[in-house]
């Protein structure tokens, strides 16, 4: 009875938990595509990803939420401060410019989309998708993904490596100041 | 499994990518649209680590480690394009950048 | 005896291949040597090949195989050389005339601008007829069939920059791709039924009636287009463009004897179709007369002995068409000799007059060149077989085998032969009382030149004279009443059958015939041509008809060309300007306005394409909801 309560009592909090963080992640996610200061939108940005980390943990993936916190909020969104700061303010009004069809369109396109897997999930929620049990304490620690990773998956490692690589060189070379201009 | 159902993280994904997919669409600004796109990501990896949480498969959380990395190479370029445009005192308005008009 | 023969056959392609390589980095005359040289290395390997054989019991032949050429199936080709009586015959016949030949091109082609080029080719020439004659299966002989062609094609067209010669060698070369595919057709009924092209010992035997006639025919088809047989006779006289050496290579020892070997080697089959081998001799017994009567009227000395080239092999085809393959053989021998002297003393005659062709032009020319006068004379006895010249020991034979027949096309055959010695006596001497005796015409006098106070470089001289003696001595070697060695020598490779092998009545009273044939002839060009005593017969019919060449040119021009040619004007009338012409100003004029329209799509604002891209990804989507 007892392990029981604290059972509903562990998920209702868990379940405000989720709500606080789907709140927190569709709003910040609202905000990024709508400040018109770039500067506010990757502010936003380290919102919606730190928000989407704690659902990750809820999901036992701790170690693609630290990893979440540590890539994207420590690192990429950090390059991106400095590029805007480096670029200096720009405003723009973000509903606003081109052709209106292009607008009316991209609202239709994106809502198709989204009415699409909407349904598309739906049509597997109360079959396959229905939740099952738990799993067991390894799944997702780092230890486990590292094995996964490494032994597994060895080979999309290697090249998640050699795209990274790539990437890095063409950044430089993209940013680089001796670069001789046409 | 405490709390709600994998289809309702599916769902939040969901939003998620249609709100990074209207930033794609409707931002003029360079900078904006790089972030739209991370929404999009990201939206997939909630996808690919619910959906390993249901399987019991590891694969999917893998599978959002690379699209990290992928994301971290393509902000690397998307920002290095950005510098150079910059560089050259050009618009990182999108709408400006029409040298292919037919 | 394969060592030999395959020296034999290499040595002109390795001349050709190292005149080709070094290119313009040897001398002119280096290039002449070394394609004189592989010949005559030829020949040595032909003697070898012939020694061996010879010492070796019985002289069968015998096969030697480099390595399997083609396998398809069931179906096996060596590259495989067969070394027989025959073929060693061929072998020394094409070396060693051929070198001579070779040898007087080097003073002929002197200070030509392209020697090198026609030192190549020649030996080329040379290797494809040892190809022909060696190979062991007839999809090699096939090969070195189609090489002759082609080099052939390339020697006549040799100078390049006359239209004439051009359009001439594609005559023959069209002429004899004819006779090349209905030898494949041949081929393909033979490989189809027997699995074998190989000249295994009585091989094709065992077809249907039907499939042997048709296989007779199809070869029939091929050896008279190589051989300028009618209906396929056409592209001789006009590959006379090419230079005088090739002419004599061509239409001597090597290229038109070719269907005559080919009737020899094949003679299993022939025999199974004795209608088809009799209409080869039909054949020829036509063409030898045509070919005399036209020969009666040209006034360009190649083209004379051209036509009686083309009626000597009438001879051949009809003694190896009634059975007598060894006197066709023979008399392929003989003509090889006396034939090469002829088209070289007539090159000579040509070189002193500077490229002069016409006998009208050319009275007393034997006062100037006198060397030339007797070989030529002896050349011209032996064609009209007068005794003891070659020509009169290898024709007599072929004649008196038709008459041992005994059979009403056999007398039809004899009274042909008799007739065409008649006119090789009438022809070959009204070039000889044109060209050589009396005074010098003023136009010779103008004209003649000599080469360093002779009458030619010696490297054309010793030729001319090696040949004036074997035209003369070298029928000596079998007159078949008496002594037969030749014969004797083909008979495991191609015996000659017994409804075709002469008595000794029908030897002589034939010889006497022929002989007193040629001498008539050779009295009425006397009477004509030196004495003027009698007039040349009015018939402007006839004679248009002759010049005309029996206006063959013509019937096919109006057969062949015109209706093709009328064809494809319709088409280009009726479908080509309608048609394709319209379409096309049409689809261009469409692909625009489309291209106008969709042009607008093209904004080039990056968010419209991105948009697109989500709205595919939107209908994707949708569609798979749909079939899901």
């Amino acid at each position: 009875m007892s392990t029981l309560v604290a059972a509903s009592a562990g998920n209702v909090l868990v379940w405000i938990v989720w709500v606080v963080a789907v709140f927190s992640c569709l709003g910040s996610g609202i905000a990024v595509i709508t400040f018109s200061n770039p500067f506010y939108s990757a502010l936003a940005l380290i919102g919606n990803l730190g928000s989407l980390a704690v659902m990750y943990l809820l999901l036992s993936a701790e170690f693609v939420a630290a990893a979440q916190v540590l890539v994207y909020a420590g690192a990429v969104v950090v390059m991106f401060l400095f590029v805007i700061a480096y670029v200096g303010p720009r405003r723009e009004t973000p509903w606003s410019g081109g052709p209106s069809w292009q607008t009316v369109g991209a609202v239709g396109a994106a809502g198709a989309l989204l009415v699409e897997i909407v349904v598309a999930v739906g049509m597997q929620a109360n079959g396959s998708l229905h939740s099952d049990g738990r799993v067991g304490a390894a799944f997702g620690t780092p230890a486990w993904v590292g094995r996964v990773f490494l032994i597994d998956h060895l080979l999309a490692f290697e090249i998640t490596s050699v795209v990274l690589l790539i990437a890095a060189v063409g950044g430089v070379i993209l940013g680089s100041h001796t670069r001789r201009t046409a | 499994m405490l709390g709600p159902d994998v289809a309702w993280y599916v769902a939040v994904a969901a939003v998620l990518f249609g709100i990074g997919a209207l930033g794609v669409l409707i931002r003029r600004n360079t900078l904006v649209v790089l972030l739209s796109l991370e929404l999009m990501l990201n939206a997939g990896n909630l996808a690919l680590i619910a959906l390993s949480r249901h399987w019991h498969n590891g694969s999917g959380q893998i599978f959002a480690l690379a699209v990290m990395a992928v994301a971290a190479s393509e902000v690397c370029v998307g920002l290095g394009l950005v510098v150079a445009l910059n560089r050259r005192r050009l618009s990182l308005d999108v709408d400006t950048l029409s040298e292919l008009r037919g | 005896m394969t060592g030999g023969a395959w020296l034999c056959l290499l040595a002109p392609l390795g001349g050709t291949s190292l005149i080709t390589l070094c290119g313009t980095r040897i001398p002119r005359v280096a290039a002449a040597w070394i394609a004189t040289t592989s010949v005559f290395v030829a020949f040595g390997g032909a003697v070898w090949a012939f020694v061996s054989l010879r010492s070796q019991n019985g002289h069968r032949g015998e096969f030697t195989t480099a390595w399997t050429w083609l396998e398809s199936g069931n179906f096996h080709a060596g590259l495989q050389l067969f070394v027989d009586p025959l073929s060693t015959v061929m072998m020394l016949i094409v070396s060693g005339v051929g070198g001579l030949i070779v040898l007087y091109s080097i003073g002929y082609m002197d200070g030509d601008d392209e020697e090198r080029r026609y030192f190549a080719y020649i030996s080329f020439f040379v290797f494809s007829m040892l190809l022909l004659v060696e190979g062991g299966n007839l999809l090699l002989l096939l090969a070195g069939w189609g090489l002759v062609g082609l080099s052939s094609y390339l020697l006549i067209g040799f100078w390049h920059e006359r239209p004439s010669a051009v359009e001439a060698a594609k005559k023959a070369f069209v002429m004899n791709a004819f006779g090349d595919a209905t030898m494949a057709l041949a081929f393909f009924i033979l490989i189809a039924h027997t699995h074998s092209l190989s000249f295994v010992s009585g091989f094709g035997v065992g077809l249907s009636p039907t499939a042997v006639n048709l296989v007779a025919l199809g070869l029939l088809g091929g050896a008279a287009a190589k051989s300028a047989q009618i209906p396929l006779q056409t592209w001789l006289p006009d590959a006379m463009e090419g230079p005088t050496p090739v002419s004599a290579l061509i239409h001597a020892a090597t290229m038109v004897t070719a269907g005559v070997y080919l009737i020899a080697r094949t003679h299993f089959i022939f025999e199974q179709a004795r209608t088809v081998e009799l209409i080869a001799a039909g054949t020829g017994a036509l063409t030898l007369l045509v070919a005399g009567l036209i020969a009666l009227v040209q006034v360009d000395i190649k083209r004379v002995i051209a036509y009686s080239t083309m009626s000597q092999i009438g001879y051949m085809f009809l003694g190896a068409g009634v059975g007598a393959y060894s006197s066709g053989m023979f008399h392929l021998m003989t003509h090889a000799f006396f034939k090469a002297l002829l088209f070289m003393t007539a090159g000579l005659a040509i070189h002193a007059l500077a490229g002069e062709q016409d006998i009208r032009n050319m009275r007393g020319l034997g006062r100037l060149m006198p060397f030339t006068k007797w070989c030529f004379l002896a050349g011209a006895l032996a064609l009209v077989g007068i005794p003891p010249f070659s020509g009169f020991f290898s024709k007599d034979s072929i004649v008196a085998s038709t008459a041992a027949l005994g059979t009403w096309y056999g007398w039809i055959f004899w009274v042909c032969g008799i007739a065409g010695a008649f006119l090789t006596g009438l022809y070959t001497f009204r070039l000889w009382f044109l060209v050589f005796p009396g005074e010098p015409s003023p136009f010779v006098r103008e004209h003649h030149h000599k080469h360093h106070g002779r009458e030619g470089a010696w490297t054309m001289l010793v030729p001319v004279g090696v040949l004036a003696v074997l035209a003369t001595v070298g029928g000596w070697l079998q007159w078949s009443p008496q002594w037969h060695p030749f014969s004797d020598w083909l008979e495991p490779a191609a015996r000659t059958l017994a409804v075709a092998a002469p008595t000794n009545t029908q030897e002589y009273y034939t010889s006497v015939a022929t002989v007193l044939a040629g001498l008539a002839g050779i009295a009425v060009a006397w009477a004509i041509y030196s004495e003027r005593k009698l007039a040349i017969p009015a018939a402007p019919f006839w004679r248009r008809t002759l010049e005309h060449k029996f206006w063959f040119d013509e019937l096919y021009d109006a057969v062949f060309y015109k209706p093709t040619a009328a064809f494809a004007a319709a088409l280009r009338r009726e479908f080509e300007e309608p048609v394709v012409l319209q379409t096309g100003p049409d689809l261009g004029r469409t692909t625009l306005e489309t291209g106008g329209f969709v042009r607008r799509i093209q904004t080039g604002l990056l968010r419209t394409y991105v948009l697109f891209l989500a709205a595919g990804a939107a209908g994707v989507v949708l569609a798979f909801l749909i079939a899901k």
